[in-house]
């Protein structure tokens, strides 16, 4: 998840526990203050109240002929009520305030009552007096609605607004990612350049990255510069010998003998001087020297290199069945590097082949979406032990009939690596081989 | 032909020296960066092969130096360092070829031998051996008038052994030029052998061709 995404549901999540808990609790806390003030005034009425009776009577107050009195207003949002009690109470002057529900002649009606007992010559009265709670809890839920709809809007401009703002907040972000990380191909290619925030956090990102990248493009140029001096070294002396012994071999009446042995050198420096210059290959793809910058279609390819490799075919009487369901191109490629990887497999289909062997190419997309190439041979398949070794480097090991794998599958390991593909074999021993070129 | 031998490694010069004589060039050595440029500057070379892996200089700023003084002289670079920028900047201040460490001296004078023939048409595109006509730009090979089929190899491997005529060139050296670098494991490959034998068969369809001699035990001979 993004982190922008998250800042916003974090504030969002959390201004609703808020709002909920306001919901919940704003309710008791209004009803707790609206009932206050209710009792104050009731308490303040019956204080009136017997303070007329005590002083004038209660005749002051009309009463009905049952020495009863009641006084309701036009809707019964207040009434007074006083009656004669005939039996006697013990808790004479305690003030009781509750909610009661009273039917009105046929309307029932929610009132704060506050009832009492009282002494008045010598005669028991209970006095109650209401107050009508429709109106408040009416105003009560009108003010909770209006207050929660206006919070839940505020919750959804500010979710919003959150979002305009942390992506605001996260673009040096994304511009470090993109412009330093991404589209930079290779360490060598780095620039280090500032990105503009006065986020210290994005600052401080940018400028560990820089430093990060000019360590790792230091490293690689030191690797190069390696490289090219170990090439030169090596080299140099392979040259002076192969050429000695070109110059020797050419020499008129040389023993048939010493023929053989110059001849015998030259296989060995042969020998030498193409492993020196497969390690330096790989090296130098490794170091990342090669441009990718190629499309290639792997079907035109694959058809050049057993063009380039048909009189091999044709020697060892191999046939080659192709099958290509699809076409292919890879685009960012060097197609040389390719050819070498392609060639490299196809080669080695044909020398561990059987005379009058087959070779099978099979492009097709796997059901993963991918380009695959199978290049399989009818050989002499390769031991499970050893499957696993085969594209090490200096993991040389030997076959039966003591032929060597060489350094060809680890060049096009390092080839396969170079281009984000992947190279598998699959082998049954005594059968043939199958390599499985998976494009990215 | 005056050519003028740019190596610090003395034994490779030398080497380069025997060669170059023995195929009637006339050979200059200079073993730094300095003693080239001043015998560019004195002489006309009409080759210069130049290393560009100099203990002094780079050998890139002297082929600069030769090329903004107009010099006639065509360059092949020869390197070990093997950078790909290397060649590209070398083939783009003006070198006629380029030529990685190690090769076959053979390679190189077949390298002199095709610069000269597009810089200046002194070499015939046409070659007669025997009773064959060889057209070199055209890659075809007929005999009185009639066309012998032969594959690209085919091709390659017996303009190589014309090229070097009289010359004995083992397995190897034709396995290289044919294939380059490309594959690792040659040495010890008798695709060789086939081709020549393929090769005899079709040119012996027209007349002998006993001309190409095998060399016991160490390769191919072209005699003319």
């Amino acid at each position: 998840m993004k982190l922008q995404l998250k800042f916003v549901l974090y504030n969002a999540i959390s201004k609703a526990v808020i709002i909920l808990a306001i919901g919940a609790f704003l309710p008791i806390i209004t009803q707790r203050v609206v009932y206050n003030h209710i009792d104050n005034r009731l308490l303040a009425r019956s204080d009136k109240i017997l303070k007329v009776i005590r002083l004038g009577g209660l005749n002051e107050i009309m009463l009905d002929e049952d020495c009863s009195f009641g006084n309701y207003n036009i809707f019964k949002e207040e009434f007074v009520s006083i009656e004669p009690l005939h039996q006697m109470v013990n808790d004479i002057g305690t003030i009781k305030i509750e909610n009661t529900e009273r039917d009105f002649e046929g309307e029932i009606l929610k009132h704060r009552v506050l009832s009492e007992a009282f002494l008045f010559d010598n005669q028991l009265y209970a006095l109650e007096i209401g107050e009508g709670l429709i109106a408040v809890e009416q105003i009560n839920n009108t003010l909770w609605y209006f207050t929660l709809w206006s919070l839940i809007a505020v919750i959804g401009i500010s979710i919003f607004l959150d979002l305009g703002f942390s992506r605001f907040l996260m673009r040096p972000f994304y511009s470090i990612i993109n412009r330093k990380l991404r589209t930079i191909n290779h360490p060598t290619l780095f620039e280090p350049s500032q990105v503009k925030t006065n986020t210290y956090e994005f600052s401080y990102l940018n400028q560990s990255i820089n430093e990060m990248m000019q360590k790792v493009k230091d490293a690689f140029l030191v690797e190069k510069e390696f490289i090219n001096s170990a090439s030169h070294e090596l080299l140099t002396p392979v040259t002076v010998l192969q050429t000695r012994f070109e110059n020797l071999i050419a020499e008129q009446n040389l023993p048939d003998d010493v023929a053989d042995k110059i001849v015998e050198s030259q296989k060995t420096l042969m020998r030498l001087s193409k492993t020196v210059k497969a390690l330096l290959l790989i090296s130098k793809i490794e170091n990342a020297q090669y441009l990718k910058k190629e499309s290639a279609n792997i079907r035109e390819l694959s058809q050049d290199v057993l063009m380039e490799i048909s009189e091999r075919l044709i020697s060892k009487g191999i046939v080659v069945e192709e099958e290509w369901n699809s076409e292919y191109i890879f685009h960012n490629c060097n197609k040389s590097l390719l050819h070498t990887l392609i060639l490299n497999i196809v080669n080695n289909a044909i020398k561990y082949n059987k005379q009058n062997g087959k070779i099978m190419l099979h492009g097709s997309f796997n059901e993963n979406g991918k380009y695959v190439l199978k290049i399989s041979d009818t050989g002499m398949g390769i031991e499970k032990e050893n499957l696993k070794n085969i594209f090490g480097r200096f993991k040389r090991f030997h076959a039966d009939d003591g032929a060597s794998y060489g350094l060809g599958l680890p060049i096009v390991k390092t080839i396969a690596d170079f281009h984000g593909i992947l190279v598998e074999a699959e082998s049954v021993k005594g059968e043939g081989s199958t390599f499985s070129i998976v494009f990215p | 032909m005056n050519t003028l031998i740019v190596e610090d490694e003395k034994s490779l010069s030398h080497e380069i020296e025997i060669f170059l004589t023995r195929e009637g060039f006339n050979c200059d050595v200079a073993f730094t960066g300095k003693s080239a440029s001043e015998k560019i500057y004195v002489n006309n070379y009409d080759f210069i092969l130049l290393d560009i892996g100099l203990p002094d200089m780079n050998g890139l700023d002297i082929l600069r130096e030769a090329k903004e003084a107009n010099s006639e002289s065509s360059f092949i670079i020869l390197t070990a360092r093997g950078s790909v920028e290397d060649k590209v900047a070398g083939l783009g201040l003006g070198a006629d070829d380029y030529l990685a460490k190690p090769f076959s001296l053979l390679e190189l004078q077949a390298r002199m031998q095709a610069v000269l023939r597009r810089k200046h048409g002194l070499q015939k595109n046409t070659i007669k051996v025997h009773d064959f006509e060889i057209d070199i730009q055209n890659r075809t090979i007929t005999q009185s008038g009639k066309n012998v089929p032969l594959t690209k190899k085919e091709f390659d491997i017996l303009n190589y052994l014309i090229l070097h005529k009289n010359r004995v060139l083992t397995r190897m050296q034709l396995t290289e030029h044919i294939w380059g670098d490309i594959l690792e494991d040659d040495y010890e490959s008798n695709y060789i052998d086939v081709h020549i034998k393929n090769l005899r068969k079709k040119l012996s369809a027209f007349t002998n061709v006993d001309w190409i001699e095998t060399v016991r035990g160490i390769g191919y001979r072209v005699n003319v």
